[in-house]
């Protein structure tokens, strides 16, 4: 078996009498785009920080391609890409100069950057910036910016906490299109998010986290499979057959000639209830899928919304 | 050893201070060029000679020696507090770089603040007032030494301290009065015998005869034992200061 890109076994942490991280199991392969799912104070930033040496950890253990965060930090940390959830603020250095230090810090010396430094000035908009201090940079730019220093020393694997917190729709749109490249060009990316759009649009797979405890993990196709419910409602005309003989298989409802049937897959369902109406006879007037999205299956899993 | 990480976190620490040299070179410049003009051109006169030598040039060493290990401590301690509190030090920590390598770094920036605010001094006494220098060697290690010393007492400090009133508790209730009641201003000769007892225990006492000794050739206290201290001093505060930015205990939750 591969080794993973990411192994997290057992994890606890607690600060206190708080237990921000209660068995955190997680696997990640490489090459995927792995999205931890849950809301504020989940443990999400908790977990990410122990795999990149932020945080001290309890019990369990981190490992990237198979080796220990904690005694062999030199080989994983220069894995691994980072780009925090806060921004830090350096008043001292232009934004170029703070990304071949950043560079530097991972033993890439200013002559071997370079290419990469201005890369990444250029596809982030920052070009024009490059001399500029942090603070003079907009929210969006700055976002971009810890962007640009997490992926300066040319990581395998990408760590993104919150990575379109705060950012208007055009640059989150700009931001997924960019994440998405990266993926296609193997990255292995961690991402933590509380929006369920991000999540689905993005992730191979997700692990949802609530309390300091991985509740669910699998592909967003799958978990909605499994957990989510569908909803399917057709409206017809006057009834004269018996339609509970017909459906007897399916969970509905049924009142002033309305349908409405909770199904797992509304796309394998649908044609199947259509075919069956039809056969018998019955007019169909309209009909209405609503898909199951994560968000459900989060509400179903915690019982309460992501963002409540 | 990551090499070019090391080397990047020194340029990072020298060029932070550099760029804000208003605020890290020239006020020690001025400060000392003003006590020169107050002490030289006014109270000289009304003060008779120290030891042999005239009450500005026996107060010279002093000032290089406060200059140096203010800015010393002051790199490092200030340093490290802001890379904590706005949010940098992550940076630091998520890369491939041991506590030992980041502890390196940080003491070697605050040592080239220390010695280019000692050696300025020097320069200025030189120019100034013409003081001579009796052993230039012993005097550039004195200034290298208290500075690695001082810079790395600013690294342990900066560590444990949480916030800027802390950081400043730690400098004007202990390091500025350590370094006024050590002897720049006289000879503790001069004091009664309870304030010679309590100027023994001073450390920064040892540190300015030593240099008043490399400079001027005179001191209230043998110089062998002003080496010694600042040794002992360079290897207390090398080794605490590393230890604790090893284990993460003040930098890491």
């Amino acid at each position: 078996m591969k080794i993973p890109a990411i192994e997290i076994k057992g994890l606890t942490k607690s600060y206190g009498d708080t237990m921000a991280l209660d068995g955190v199991n997680i696997k990640i392969k490489k090459g995927e785009f792995f999205g931890l799912l849950g809301p504020n104070g989940a443990g999400k930033t908790t977990t990410i920080n122990i795999l990149t040496g932020l945080v001290f950890h309890d019990e369990g253990f981190t490992k990237v391609f198979g080796k220990d965060t904690v005694k062999d930090f030199r080989f994983t940390r220069s894995k691994i890409g980072i780009a925090a959830q806060e921004f830090s603020v350096d008043w001292f250095f232009p934004i170029e100069k703070l990304l071949y230090f950043q560079a530097g810090y991972y033993g890439i010396n200013k002559k071997d950057a370079d290419p990469m430094v201005n890369e990444l000035l250029e596809r982030l908009g920052l070009s024009e910036k490059r001399k500029s201090r942090l603070r003079q940079l907009s929210g969006g730019m700055k976002r971009r910016f810890q962007l640009a220093k997490a992926l300066v020393h040319n990581p395998e694997i990408i760590i993104l906490d919150e990575p379109t917190a705060g950012v208007d729709v055009e640059l989150r749109h700009d931001l997924w299109k960019y994440l998405k490249d990266l993926h296609i060009r193997g990255k292995t990316i961690l991402l933590t998010t509380h929006y369920i759009e991000e999540a689905e649009l993005l992730c191979n797979n997700v692990a949802i986290i609530h309390k300091g405890k991985i509740l669910k993990e699998g592909s967003p196709q799958a978990l909605t499979k499994e957990l989510g419910k569908a909803g399917i409602t057709i409206n017809t005309s006057e009834i004269n057959t018996n339609y509970k003989v017909i459906l007897a298989n399916y969970k509905y409802t049924y009142e002033n000639n309305r349908f409405h049937f909770s199904v797992k897959d509304p796309d394998k369902s649908l044609p199947k209830i259509i075919d069956l109406l039809s056969k018998n006879e019955i007019n169909i007037n309209s009909v209405k899928s609503t898909k199951s999205s994560l968000e459900d299956v989060f509400l179903n899993l915690t019982g309460k919304g992501i963002n409540d | 050893m990551n090499w070019i990480g090391l080397n990047t976190l020194i340029k990072r620490e020298v060029g932070r201070f550099f760029s804000v040299y208003r605020q890290t070179v020239l006020p020690g410049l001025i400060t000392s060029a003003l006590y020169i003009a107050i002490f030289g051109f006014t109270l000289e006169q009304r003060i008779s000679e120290i030891q042999g030598v005239s009450y500005t040039l026996f107060i010279l060493p002093g000032l290089i020696m406060m200059n140096t290990l203010t800015n010393a401590t002051a790199n490092t301690s200030s340093s490290m507090l802001q890379m904590k509190l706005l949010q940098q030090l992550p940076d630091l920590l998520t890369a491939p770089l041991s506590g030992f390598e980041i502890s390196l770094a940080y003491i070697i920036g605050g040592t080239v603040r220390g010695v280019v605010n000692g050696v300025m001094v020097l320069i200025l006494g030189i120019v100034l007032v013409g003081m001579p220098v009796y052993d230039l060697v012993g005097t550039l290690i004195f200034i290298l030494l208290v500075s690695w010393a001082f810079s790395s007492m600013g690294l342990l400090l900066g560590q444990l301290a949480d916030s800027w009133d802390q950081l400043s508790t730690m400098q004007n209730f202990f390091l500025t009065p350590l370094s006024f009641l050590g002897g720049v201003f006289y000879s503790i000769k001069m004091l009664p015998d309870w304030a010679q007892l309590l100027s023994y225990i001073n450390p920064i006492y040892y540190m300015i005869n030593g240099i008043r000794y490399t400079i001027l050739g005179i001191s209230d206290s043998p110089v062998s034992i002003s080496y010694g201290m600042a040794l002992l001093l360079t290897l207390f505060f090398t080794t605490a200061s590393i230890l604790l930015m090893q284990s993460g205990k003040k930098i890491k939750q």
